[in-house]
């Protein structure tokens, strides 16, 4: 047995490491995620004016900040009891916003996080190599593959190859939506526009003009490079199917029909060949090799599935608030939003979801309590005052990450496209979940997961332009807040980031400032550590039995570059800036002097 | 302010860039921005660059949220590649983007620089001669172990001290690097943590380098996150020689920020789209009512940075452009003193470490020579 540590795992925002103990066949036996980083914000919200949450907690993470941001005025919203009456154009440009962070973020994900992984040396090996013997085909895969997703300052055997076309496309791509977000917010990241109540800009007809033309531009990015056939056509066909089989037979017809129309190995962008066609035909054994026939694939179907559904759930809180109201409810009941709220178990039985039953247990992270799990309310969290205890490389019975463990009714929770496809029951994404259950493996795997991103980058594309056409320039963009109502009173923020189920929990103190504040963030869910039962988080369960070098470890495993870590650990897309947090309750802080009314 | 920018394009637009004088070619570059100044004088930054050597930036991710390298990643005209290829810089370290990462087996260091960051790494700092970007502020805490931050072993402190005593120069981009920002907010975790910026903790002088006793040319580039045309420039600057690293007195403020981009002489509050209803006395109370946001927070009265000139996004707008109040994430304050964010001034107790009375009544007073007629009234009623 060896172990393999990835540290840092790159391409992800913050800071993580991956252990992972691999047996003699190149399998993982045993794996533990580290979050190596605390920086404390709840902590700073203390005794401070609440809507200062808005911004200051948007610098919690600067790639999805509108996530923060929003999530925190939600919870602002309900602290104020305000929500019911956000003027409906405010939740337009709120949902606006949102959308097009989740794209860009998700683009950024797709393209410049995970995608350079395709061009690893692995792949050259594996798709031109002897063992699999697949000629021209290969070759040709791997042309497509280096040409579009290598990264900048990029090297193989010591020669410089050129980034990408997806990869610098989608940087460009990126910065037209965080324009178009500025627009509204006045910079990105990190806009000002959020505001407990509504938001603060008011937009002309001449604005709104300007993100319609930047929408524009972005819908031709996904034309010439994502999607090879309208987007309408594929947004209809998947995610408003009328079952999931007819979703799933529209998808593989089209791939089929590709592969016949396609000459000579010619897998390429005038070809239809864009970016979603190659992944969802070479990502997948079952796709790829079982149903359409193809000599290869790099099988991501077969990284990052869990074992046990007992062990884990898929969770969503609910994303963009419901078009053509003043008003939401904070609690996000199910059926609300726009992508509902719900949980669904490893069996994939859906219920509705409830907030009280998410715990978050410090065992094996670095904070001294005397019950080792509570619910966020009564969470008090102190970091451990000796530093010798500060051991990043211990066992996992020990405390091992600056990441608290959630869990949700006890059970650990995936957050992020995939689960909240899953609790939204888009048909594309429930039928390839179902198709893997009934192959006997995992639904949840790498490639559904980053799937279930490009299929909500398809989506929310399809959608924004509606939620554009929501704003009034002539009609409110905010309603009347009382600064008193924060009195002895508290509130709840849920809300969907791209990379998973975000809350956010506020109370008031009698003088209407912070007693305490809390957020619980999707890769706090996702890479969190064991819990005091021993359980492993979802991507600790994900790792196991993996073929550490991907591709059932064909022509042997190589300890020296171990990809299953870094599909799996960025398949989820972490955000480690967000995961560590505390909370605080001890109110130690003297307060500023300053009276909010 | 259109008209404005207009003239200034006029006036430069003939300038051989490379022979100006190092005064002129800075107001060029403040005046225009990245997207006006790079699109006029691209090619001949092409050409003057194509014969020299190849610059190298290594890249550190601290106590940071990546957002700095998600702006640097929005800048314009050119795109974040060709910006780099005009340039001839390369990005050589930079988590969030090489394809690298750190790989052990039984804890030992395997592979190649080619897979391998912490090899990578190594050798990068072994040949030396790099520009250092920091991103994220540096963790000294708990204790001064630097433990709160680790990377593949290492403390970020000594992964620091390592980059940085290799560097050619240390750009310390953003307020978190610059100051340490939103990481030193008032808590009580701020003693444990103990982050701390390059070269200076808030209004503290001195930072990390000073404690680990490192002595670089550092350059400051602060913001929440930093402008794009801040960055792009510095560099494009320093490579023409435009900025002398070893003679930078002249050209930084007290806070080690470049003049042109934050200016001494004028604050946020002169150029404000918005300028117009404060001179007239229309003072918002309320949020999304489209005038002034004095009474709502607004800080821009005490900010020196040119964000309102060269706004942001590919120019698109600015934060009190959209209603928000600015926030004062330029300044070595940033949070501790500009908050509460919503709150008038006057009844926030005290600001940049000065009685806000004092320095109000001045701004105010300032207006009032403008044509603030309302603070007329206002300075009157304080009296």
């Amino acid at each position: 047995m060896v172990k393999i540590t990835v540290d840092p795992l790159t391409r992800i925002e913050g800071h993580l490491k991956i252990m992972a103990d691999v047996n003699d066949k190149g399998y993982v036996t045993s794996a533990q995620s580290g979050g190596m980083l605390f920086r404390g914000f709840e902590r700073m919200l203390q005794n401070k004016d609440p809507r200062d949450a808005s911004l200051h907690v948007a610098r919690i993470c600067g790639v999805c900040p509108i996530s923060h941001t929003q999530t925190a005025t939600n919870a602002l919203d309900h602290l104020y009891n305000v929500a019911e009456s956000v003027p409906e154009n405010a939740l337009a440009v709120r949902n606006f916003i949102q959308a097009a962070n989740m794209i860009s973020s998700h683009a950024t994900h797709i393209y410049v996080l995970f995608g350079p992984d395709f061009a690893n040396p692995r792949y050259r090996d594996v798709l031109t190599g002897p063992e699999l013997n697949l000629g021209a085909t290969g070759e040709a895969v791997w042309k497509e593959l280096l040409g579009r997703f290598a990264p900048i300052s990029y090297k193989m055997d010591g020669k410089a190859i050129p980034p990408g076309s997806s990869y610098i496309n989608a940087i460009s791509a990126k910065k037209k939506l965080q324009q178009a977000i500025a627009i509204f917010g006045g910079k990105m990241p990190h806009p000002a526009v959020n505001i407990v109540g509504g938001v603060t800009c008011t937009p002309n007809v001449a604005e709104i003009s300007k993100v319609g033309a930047l929408y524009l531009k972005v819908l031709d990015f996904v034309k010439d490079f994502t999607l090879g056939v309208p987007l309408e056509t594929w947004v209809q066909n998947t995610h408003y199917a009328k079952s999931p089989d007819a979703a799933v037979k529209f998808v593989t017809d089209h791939l089929a029909n590709l592969i016949s129309k396609t000459p000579d190995n010619q897998f390429t962008r005038e070809n239809g060949w864009k970016d979603v066609e190659l992944f969802a035909a070479f990502g997948s054994e079952l796709v790829g090799e079982k149903i359409l026939g193809l000599p290869a694939s790099l099988r991501f179907d077969k990284l990052g599935g869990y074992s046990d559904p007992s062990k884990i759930c898929f969770i969503s809180y609910g994303a963009y608030y419901k078009r053509g109201q003043d008003g939401y409810s904070p609690e996000s009941p199910t059926g609300e939003r726009f992508w509902t709220s719900g949980v669904v178990s490893g069996n994939l039985k859906f219920e509705d979801f409830d907030s009280k039953k998410i715990t978050e247990s410090i065992q094996c992270a670095f904070y001294e309590d005397d019950v080792a799990s509570r619910h966020p309310y009564d969470g008090t969290t102190v970091p451990l005052a000796d530093t010798d205890k500060l051991d990043l490389n211990a066992g996992p019975a020990d405390k091992y990450s600056w990441l608290k463990a959630p869990r949700y009714n006890g059970i650990p929770g995936e957050v992020g496209p995939l689960a909240r496809q899953i609790v939204a029951q888009d048909p594309l994404v429930m039928g390839l979940a179902k198709a893997f259950s009934d192959a006997g493996t995992s639904p949840a795997n790498v490639y559904t997961r980053v799937l279930a991103r490009m299929q909500e980058v398809a989506v929310l594309a399809y959608e924004l332009v509606n939620w554009v056409n929501d704003i009034d320039p002539s009609k409110p963009f905010m309603t009347t807040v009382d600064l008193r109502a924060a009195k002895d009173n508290q509130g709840i923020g849920l809300w969907e980031a791209p990379r998973g189920a975000l809350g956010h929990w506020i109370v008031g103190d009698s003088k209407g400032k912070v007693k305490n504040y809390q957020a619980i963030v999707p890769s706090t869910w996702n890479f969190g550590p064991r819990d005091e039962n021993g359980v492993p988080s979802p991507v600790e369960q994900a790792l196991l039995n993996n073929a550490i070098s991907g591709v059932d470890n064909i022509g042997g495993a190589d300890y020296n570059n171990p990809v299953a870590i870094y599909h799996v650990g960025r398949s989820y897309d972490p955000c480690i800036a967000c995961a560590i947090h505390t909370i605080d309750a001890t109110g130690k802080n003297a307060p500023k002097k300053y009276e909010l009314f | 302010m259109a008209s404005e920018k207009l003239n200034m394009i006029e006036q430069f637009k003939n300038l051989d860039i490379l022979k100006v004088d190092r005064r002129t070619f800075l107001k060029a570059v403040a005046a225009l921005g990245a997207t006006s100044f790079i699109s006029l004088y691209g090619n001949q930054l092409a050409e003057a660059l194509t014969f020299e050597n190849e610059t190298k930036v290594l890249w550190l991710h601290g106590a940071e949220c990546t957002g700095c390298s998600i702006s640097a990643l929005n800048t314009s005209a050119p795109d974040f590649a060709d910006a780099l290829a005009q340039l001839n810089v390369s990005v050589v370290y930079h988590e969030t983007l090489l394809a690298q990462q750190g790989i052990f087996v039984d804890g030992k260091l395997v592979g190649n620089s080619e897979l391998n960051g912490e090899i990578l790494l190594n050798e990068l700092v072994a040949e030396g001669g790099y520009i250092l970007v920091v991103e994220g502020s540096i963790g000294n805490g708990p204790n001064g172990t630097g433990k709160i931050n680790m990377i593949g072993n290492h403390t970020f402190k000594d992964i620091f001290k390592k980059t940085a005593e290799k560097a050619t120069a240390v750009i310390a981009l953003g307020t978190c690097a610059a100051y340490g920002g939103i990481t030193v907010t008032d808590s009580a975790v701020k003693e444990y943590c103990d982050f701390m910026g390059v070269n200076q903790t808030e209004n503290k002088k001195g930072g990390m380098m000073k404690l680990l006793g490192i002595n670089k040319p550092v350059i400051n580039l602060p913001g929440c996150p930093a402008h794009p045309d801040w960055f792009f420039l510095t560099v494009a600057a320093v490579l023409l020689g435009k900025i002398d690293l070893n003679n930078l007195d002249g050209q930084l403020d007290d806070n080690g920020r470049l003049k042109v981009f934050y200016p001494d002489t004028h604050t946020l509050h002169d150029n404000c789209p918005r300028r117009g209803f404060y001179d007239r006395g229309v003072l918002d109370v309320q949020f999304a009512e489209g005038g002034c946001l004095w009474k709502v927070g607004c800080k821009a009265p005490y900010v020196h940075a040119d964000c309102a000139l060269r706004k942001w996004n590919d120019g698109v707008s600015v934060c009190m452009q959209a209603g928000g109040p600015c926030i004062a994430c330029v300044e070595p304050i940033f949070p501790n003193g500009s908050m509460p964010f919503y709150v008038e001034r006057e009844s926030a107790g005290v600001l940049f470490g000065v009685n806000i009375g004092t320095i109000a009544a001045f701004a105010i007073g300032a207006a009032v020579v403008a044509a603030g007629v309302h603070a007329v009234r206002r300075v009157n009623k304080e009296k």
